[in-house]
């Protein structure tokens, strides 16, 4: 019972993360009709970036802020250098290519800049651990927990009840709609890019301190992200942080009780089964190209 | 169908002429490292080839088509290690195996289109390589497979630099027949079709999801016999084969020559490996360069490098057709 609990608490302190990245990739779908195979490197960036501050000095509460707001800076470039003049009008797998080609771009970057070989994040709450009870969970995890659910409940309040939030959904639902109505539709959709990516950046140096910093760390964070987000259905946000909680606990169970080697598996064959027979995912809706 | 040379007769004489320079650097180069290099690069651009069945064919970015490719590289390494079978044995038994992959991944994945499919085949390929890293009883777990006993292809010896360059040229000029035959098919009009407006061919009775499929399992053996043809040269098998890095090298290789080309996919390999052995790359930095090559052909030329070449040759010639 004690073991049951401790992987249900792992697999829910595991999924808020997740729900972090998630909630990137599917608002650049839903707002873009993007999907951006780049996700994951702005993830990468996102730890490097808190890697780098701390090594100038920088304590780690104070990095993380700063880590997001370069990750928003370069996910604001690479938007307007090159997003918006290539993705309109490529058709579609013009953006899969380019938004993976950037991908691409942006790893060799950190392989060349840093290395190859992953490289320790040094995080306020080191090996501390508070215990409830019989179950144990790591402080930084505790962290993760707090900042990825205030920070997704502080979203979803300002997408609810802020001008620009409603302007974004409007912009979702409807560009034209939303152009005829005044609203800066490239103005929308940047800014849904640089958030998109920006919470990528911010898992990132969230999870840096856990799984330390390496330069294909995008790749495994972009195949979780997308498996979340399938599960959840492309585009819808709450989808995404269901999503993200079932996949985070799912993995917990397998690791524990089947086997820790094969748990990268498992995902997939969750996704194939998803796209295989409910391919709107648990909220999405039915819109996925099929024959 | 595009083709870059308008007349026959010109095609005859380039194609004349490419198979004249490729027998001359096979007989006239002495240096062993950069023609066992060269024939390596022979044999990935039978991989690039098979990559462009999907992305020029039927216009689906196949991130996972490394799969295939490994199954061509483990079913030749498992053959002629575990099963002691001569080389062309476990060459043909792998390519057959792949076929049977392709037709059961194909049946279940290609109803889906887009990024979806990209996804999910991208997915198949961590899932095999997570297999591979967990099955050592087959693969020899995470340090791969080697210690092959000197390989052979019908008589021809491929550890010799020079038959390893002639063997895979001859592969490759075989394939590339064959694909450019396909193209000129019936089923190379229906895939075209599929490609152009799959509604539109369903409609004129084309079943999109069997040319698909189709198309699918044609471009598997050819990824398996690159994955097999490349034993030779690298001696080892190890499970980084299905590393999605794998299929990104064949795919900026496609998408650098054109994949609207028949043989752009082997002017995109020979630019791949000829421009980083001049310039001493890194495979780190070679990857940057190209990928940020890509980014640039996409936003200014859709159409690869090929279609800018030809672009300026009708500038130049003053042509306005």
């Amino acid at each position: 019972m004690a073991l049951l609990l401790q992987t249900l608490i792992n697999g829910v302190v595991v999924g808020a993360g997740y729900a972090v990245i998630a909630v990137g990739l599917t608002l650049v779908f839903g707002i873009l009709h993007l999907v951006n195979f780049a996700h994951g490197a702005f993830f990468a960036l996102g730890a490097y970036a808190v890697l780098l501050s701390i090594s100038v000095g920088v304590p780690y509460l104070l990095a993380l802020p700063l880590a997001v707001g370069m990750v928003a800076v370069i996910g604001f470039a690479t938007e307007t250098l090159v997003i918006r003049r290539s993705l309109y009008g490529v058709g579609n797998n013009g953006s899969i290519i380019v938004t993976f080609a950037l991908a691409q771009v942006f790893m060799a970057l950190l392989l060349l800049v840093f290395g190859p070989n992953p490289l320790p994040v040094s995080a306020p709450f080191g090996q501390t651990s508070l215990s409830l009870g019989n179950v144990v969970v790591a402080a930084q995890r505790v962290f993760i927990l707090v900042v990825s659910a205030t920070v997704l409940a502080g979203f979803g309040l300002w997408l609810a009840r802020s001008v620009k939030g409603q302007q974004i959904l409007a912009v979702a639902q409807n560009p034209k709609g939303a152009l005829y109505s005044g609203i800066n539709v490239p103005l929308i959709r940047s800014l849904s890019f640089v958030l998109g990516v920006s919470a990528a950046g911010l898992a990132g140096g969230l999870l840096a301190p856990i799984i330390t910093a390496f330069p294909t760390m995008g790749n495994n964070s972009l195949i979780t992200s997308f498996i979340v987000v399938i599960l959840g259905g492309m585009g819808s946000i709450s989808g995404a942080m269901l999503g993200a909680l079932l996949i985070g606990v799912a993995n917990a169970l397998f690791e524990t009780y089947a086997s820790v080697s094969w748990t990268p598996a498992l995902g997939w064959v969750m996704v194939i089964a998803i796209l295989l027979f409910a391919p709107q995912g648990l909220r999405g809706k039915a819109q996925l190209h099929r024959y | 169908m595009v083709t870059a040379i308008p007349f026959p007769f010109a095609r005859i004489v380039t194609t004349a002429v490419v198979v004249a320079a490729v027998v001359l650097f096979g007989m006239l180069v002495d240096n062993a490292f950069v023609i066992t290099l060269a024939g390596y690069t022979f044999a990935f651009s039978l991989f690039a080839l098979s990559i462009n069945v999907m992305l020029g064919g039927l216009g689906e970015v196949p991130l996972g088509q490394c799969v295939f490719f490994g199954i061509g590289a483990y079913g030749a390494a498992i053959g002629m290690v575990t099963l002691k079978l001569p080389f062309e044995v476990a060459l043909l038994l792998s390519m057959a195996a792949s076929v049977v992959a392709a037709a059961l991944i194909g049946m279940l994945t290609l109803k889906l289109t887009g990024a979806y499919f990209s996804i999910v085949s991208w997915g198949l390929s961590g899932v095999a390589m997570v297999a591979a890293l967990n099955l050592p009883d087959l693969t020899g777990g995470p340090l791969g497979m080697f210690g092959f006993p000197p390989i052979t292809l019908l008589g021809i010896p491929l550890s010799e630099p020079r038959a390893y360059f002639f063997a895979c040229a001859g592969l490759l000029a075989g394939a590339v027949l064959l694909m450019a035959a396909v193209r000129d098919s019936r089923f190379g009009a229906a895939i075209e079709s599929v490609r152009q407006n799959p509604h539109l061919a369903r409609s004129v009775g084309v079943d999109v999801f069997r040319e698909r499929l189709k198309a699918f399992t044609l471009s598997a053996p050819l990824a398996a016999l690159a994955g097999a043809l490349c034993v030779p040269y690298t001696q080892i098998v190890t499970p980084e084969v299905f590393s999605v890095s794998n299929t990104v090298d064949a795919l900026l290789m496609v998408l650098l020559g054109g994949s609207r080309l028949a043989v752009g996919p082997i002017i995109g390999a020979l630019i791949f490996s000829i421009i980083p052995y001049f310039f001493d790359m890194d495979p780190n930095v070679r990857v940057l360069v190209f990928s940020g090559a890509i980014i640039l052909v996409m936003m200014f030329a859709p159409g690869g490098l090929h279609q800018m070449a030809q672009a300026l040759v009708r500038r130049f010639s003053g042509g306005a057709r």
